[in-house]
C-alpha cells in the first residue's frame, strides 16, 4: 500500500521525460526570439573573422588561424540568419505586391512557411556558435564526494552518490575507477569521509559538470530511532583530470603555464613513523599526502599499496584541484564584471544548494532548472532519470550564459550612447 | 616497541571483529584499517573465482588471512604480490620483498637516463640507441623489470641482465617476467630482452657459481672480443649487519620471514677483501671495483641508513683515486637532504634507506 504513490510517481515522471539526446550536442531549446544585443555581438565578431581570414590569405599565422577556427560557426551562423532574413524579405515583398501572379502566390506562401519554421534551428545555432567551450570541456574528469551537514547520515548518503555515479558511468560506457574511498574514523565501513571517482574519457568534464555543488538528502536515516525525517548533505566537486600523457602539451613543466605547479611550493609527507627504512622493515604503510603551500590545498592518498602510485594519484587530484580553483577564479572576475551590467547574475557556487533528494516523496529536484522528477530510484541508480536532470541543467546552463551575453552587450551599447 | 593502548584495541574490535590481529603487525588503526581492505578485496575477488565454494568462503579466507598476519607473515607473501611502479612484481616466500625506497630510486634511475638519452638526442648522437644494465642482486626481478618497463619506448635496443645467487629468486623473477608480459605492462620485446641468471657477486670460487663477469661473457650483449662490458650497474645488495639483524632494528616479520640470505652479507670470507671496515659493506666493495673493471657509466646502490652511503661513497672515492685519478664522476646520496625538510625530520632521514649514485659531471652517463 505505501509503495502506490511511489508507483504512480514513477509513472508520471515516464511521462513527463524528455527524449534523451547525446550530451556532447549542447542543444538549446529557448524562444526563437533573438534580442538585438546578442545579434550585434554576432556581427561584431563575424566581421572579425572577415577581416582575419583575409589577413589568413596574406600570411599564416597560427595564433589568427585559431581565432579563425574559433569563430568560424558563429560567422557561419550569421550567414545563415541574414540569408534567411533576406529571403523572408523577398517572399513578403512577393506577397504584397498586388501585381504577383496567383499561380506565384501560393508557391510564395509555403516557403514563407518553411523559413519561419527553419528559424528557431538557426537562432539555436546561433546562440550555441556564441557560447565559448568551456576550457576543461575536453578533459576526463574526477568527481570528488564529501559528506557535509548531517553527520553519519551524510556519510551513509555520501556512499550512495558514489554508487550513483559509478552506474551512471557504467550505464554510459565511460570507464570509471574509484581512486580514493576513505571511510570515517570508529565508525562503520559504509561512512564515507571522501571519495574520488576517476572517470577516464575525454571530454566527461562536460558531462559531468553539471554536477558540481551541494546534493541535499531528506529521509528516515537508518539510525533514526524514532522515524524523524533528516535532512543532510553531500557535496560533489567535479575536477579536470589531466592525462599524464599531455604533461609536455599542457605545460606542466612550463612556469608560465595555466597548470604549472612549482614543485618547491608542494611539501610531500610519507604518513611512516620514523626508525629504519629499507631492508630492515616491510611496512605497509603507504599513505601519501601533498600540500600546496601558497593556497594551503591539501590532498591524501592511500588506496593503493605503492606509495609510488599513491603519489602519482595525489598530484593528479592535486594539479586538478589548483586548476579548478584558478578557473573559478577567472569566473569570479568575469561575473563581478558582469554584475555592473546586470546588478546581480544568477550564478550557481560550489557552496549552493543545487539538488533535492526527498525519499518520503520519491522525488528528485534539481534547483536550478527546476525540474522535479519522481523516480527517485531511477536517478539514485544512475539510470535515465539522471540523465534528465542532468540535460534540463545543461539547458539551464546555455540559458544562464546567453542572458549574461546578453545583458553584457546591451551594456555595452548604452556605454557607447 | 610500544604497547598498543587497550583502548586503541577496543576501538579496533568495534570497527572490525579482526581489526586487533592486524593492529599486532600494524600498530596504528589507520594502516591496519589499510590492510583489512585489502586483504578482503584479494579474499573476495579469489572466492568469487573459485566457484563451487559456499558464499561464507572469503570470510573464512579472510580470517585465515588475518590470523597468518597477526603472526607475522608479510603482506605482500601472503596476497601473493606487490604493486613496482606500474608492474605487478609477485611475492614468494625465500625472495626478498621490494621496498618503497627502492621503487623511488628505480623510478629516479629511470628519469636520469631518460633525461641524457633527450640531451643526446638533441645534440644529434643518436645513431648509438642502445643501453646494456647489470642488475646485481636481482631478487624478484622488481627493478630489471621496472626498468625495462619505463625505458624500452625511449630505445630501440635495451639489454637488462639480472644476476642473483638464489635459484628461488631466479624462477620467481622469471615467472615475473612472464606474468607481467601477460598483464600487459611490460612490451613484448622484454621476453627478448631481460635476461636472469645464476651468479655469485663475492665469488669465492667455493661455490661452483660464476662471478659476475664470467656470467656476463656468457651473455652475447654483454660481451665484446672476450671482455665483459655493460653501461648501468644498478644493486640492492644484502647490506644489514649481523648485529642490525639481532638488535631489534630489523623488524620481527623481516627477520622470520624474508631470507636472510638477501638481507645480511656472509661474514666468514670477508678476508678476502682488503679495506673492508664493516663486514656488511663487503657487497658495496665488490660492485664498486666491478664498476671499474667493467668501465660502467652509471652505478646506482641501495644502502640501508646516511652513514652507510657515506661509507660507500668515500669507499668509491679511495678507490678512484687509485684506479682512475682522471676522471671526473660526479657522487651523490638520494634523495638529497633539501631545506623543505623540518629539523625533526632530518633524524629521520638519516636513519632511512637511500641511493647512492655515481655518474659522469654533468649527467652524462
Amino acid at each position: 500500500m505505501f509503495r502506490l504513490p511511489g508507483i504512480c510517481a514513477r509513472g508520471l515522471g515516464r511521462a513527463t521525460r524528455i527524449p534523451r539526446r547525446s550530451p556532447w550536442v549542447r542543444s538549446v531549446t529557448t524562444d526563437a526570439a533573438l534580442s538585438p544585443a546578442l545579434l550585434t555581438r554576432a556581427r561584431v565578431l563575424s566581421a572579425e573573422h572577415t577581416s582575419l581570414s583575409t589577413q589568413l590569405t596574406d600570411a599564416f599565422d597560427t595564433k589568427i588561424a585559431k581565432r579563425v577556427g574559433e569563430l568560424t560557426p558563429i560567422a557561419q551562423a550569421v550567414k545563415e540568419w541574414d540569408q534567411i532574413q533576406n529571403s523572408m524579405v523577398e517572399l513578403r515583398s512577393i506577397l504584397d505586391d498586388p501585381e504577383t501572379d496567383a499561380e506565384l502566390r501560393p508557391l510564395a506562401l509555403e516557403d514563407l512557411e518553411s523559413s519561419q519554421a527553419a528559424i528557431p534551428s538557426i537562432v539555436d545555432n546561433l546562440k550555441q556558435a556564441l557560447i565559448p567551450q568551456h576550457p576543461f570541456a575536453p578533459f576526463p574528469c574526477l568527481i570528488e564526494i564529501r559528506p557535509g551537514a548531517g553527520g553519519d547520515e551524510a556519510g551513509l548518503f555520501a556512499v550512495e552518490v558514489l554508487r550513483m555515479y559509478m552506474a551512471y558511468c557504467t550505464r554510459r560506457g565511460l570507464r570509471a575507477t574509484i581512486i580514493k574511498q576513505d571511510v570515517e574514523d570508529g565508525t562503520a565501513e559504509d561512512r564515507m569521509s571522501e571519495g574520488v571517482i576517476e572517470v577516464e574519457a575525454d571530454g566527461a568534464y562536460d558531462i559531468l559538470r553539471t554536477e558540481s555543488g551541494v546534493h541535499r538528502v531528506q529521509r528516515v536515516p537508518a539510525t533514526e530511532s524514532k522515524g524523524r525525517t533528516h535532512t543532510s548533505a553531500v557535496s560533489v566537486m567535479v575536477l579536470p583530470s589531466f592525462p599524464e600523457s599531455g604533461a609536455s602539451a599542457l605545460g606542466f613543466d612550463d612556469p608560465n603555464s595555466d597548470y604549472y605547479i612549482d614543485p618547491q611550493e608542494v611539501k610531500s609527507e610519507k604518513m611512516r613513523a620514523g626508525g629504519a627504512g629499507g631492508q630492515h622493515v616491510n611496512k605497509t604503510e603507504s599513505a601519501i599526502r601533498l600540500t600546496h603551500i601558497p593556497t594551503g590545498l591539501s590532498v591524501s592518498m592511500q588506496d593503493s599499496r605503492s606509495q609510488h602510485a599513491n603519489r602519482k594519484k595525489a598530484w593528479q587530484l592535486l594539479r586538478a584541484k589548483l586548476a579548478e580553483r584558478r578557473q573559478e577564479a577567472r569566473e569570479q572576475e568575469t561575473v563581478a564584471l558582469r554584475r555592473g551590467a546586470m546588478g546581480g547574475v544568477a550564478r550557481m557556487g560550489r557552496g549552493d544548494k543545487i539538488r533535492t533528494y526527498n525519499y518520503s516523496q520519491s522525488r528528485c529536484t534539481d534547483h536550478r532548472s527546476g525540474i522535479t522528477l519522481h523516480d527517485l530510484h531511477g536517478v539514485l541508480e544512475g539510470g535515465d532519470g539522471l540523465d534528465t536532470v542532468m540535460d534540463s541543467v545543461r539547458n539551464w546552463m546555455v540559458e544562464q550564459e546567453i542572458q549574461a551575453l546578453a545583458a553584457e552587450e546591451t551594456a555595452k551599447l548604452k556605454n557607447k550612447k | 616497541m610500544p604497547r598498543i593502548p587497550t583502548s586503541t584495541i577496543l576501538q579496533a574490535y568495534h570497527q572490525h571483529r579482526l581489526l586487533p590481529r592486524l593492529l599486532q603487525e600494524c600498530r596504528t588503526l589507520d594502516s591496519a584499517r589499510n590492510e583489512l581492505r585489502w586483504l578482503r578485496e584479494r579474499a573476495c575477488s579469489i572466492a568469487s573465482k573459485s566457484t563451487g565454494r559456499s558464499t561464507a568462503g572469503w570470510r573464512t579466507l579472510l580470517r585465515s588471512m588475518c590470523i597468518a598476519r597477526s603472526k607475522g607473515v608479510p603482506l605482500q607473501y601472503i596476497l601473493g604480490d606487490q604493486p613496482f611502479g606500474d608492474l605487478e612484481i609477485l611475492c614468494r616466500r625465500g625472495v626478498l620483498i621490494p621496498r618503497p625506497e627502492t621503487e623511488a630510486y628505480t623510478v629516479h634511475t629511470a628519469d636520469l637516463i631518460r633525461s641524457y638519452l633527450r640531451r643526446r638526442k638533441r645534440r644529434g648522437e643518436a645513431n648509438d640507441d642502445s643501453l646494456r644494465i647489470v642488475d646485481i642482486c636481482s631478487g624478484t626481478g622488481c627493478i630489471s623489470l621496472l626498468l625495462h618497463a619505463l625505458l624500452a619506448p625511449h630505445l630501440k635496443k635495451l639489454s637488462v641482465l639480472g644476476i642473483d645467487l638464489s635459484t628461488t629468486a631466479l624462477d620467481l623473477a622469471h615467472q615475473n617476467l612472464q606474468h607481467n608480459l601477460r598483464l600487459g605492462l611490460l612490451s613484448s620485446r622484454a621476453a627478448a630482452e631481460v635476461t636472469f641468471a645464476r651468479g655469485d657477486v663475492l665469488d669465492f670460487n667455493s661455490s661452483g657459481v660464476p662471478g659476475v663477469k664470467q656470467v656476463m661473457l656468457g651473455q652475447p650483449e654483454f660481451s665484446s672480443h672476450g671482455t665483459a662490458q655493460c653501461d648501468i650497474l644498478i644493486s640492492n645488495p644484502p647490506y644489514i649487519s649481523m648485529e642490525c639483524f639481532r638488535n631489534g632494528t630489523t623488524a620481527r616479520s623481516v627477520r622470520h620471514f624474508e631470507p636472510q640470505l638477501a638481507l645480511v652479507p656472509p661474514t666468514r670470507q670477508n678476508s678476502t677483501i682488503t679495506g673492508v671496515s664493516n663486514p656488511e659493506d663487503v657487497f658495496y666493495h665488490r660492485i664498486i671495483s666491478l664498476f671499474f673493471e667493467l668501465q660502467a657509466k652509471l652505478l646506482v646502490l641501495e644502502c640501508g641508513d646516511r652513514p652507510q652511503a657515506r661509507r660507500v661513497v668515500s669507499a668509491y672515492t679511495a678507490l678512484a683515486n687509485q684506479l682512475a685519478p682522471n676522471d671526473s664522476m660526479s657522487v651523490e646520496i638520494w634523495p638529497p637532504k633539501d631545506g623543505l625538510v623540518p629539523d625533526d625530520d632530518s633524524l629521520n632521514l638519516e636513519s632511512e634507506a637511500c641511493a647512492v649514485l655515481i655518474q659522469p659531471k654533468y649527467g652524462d652517463p
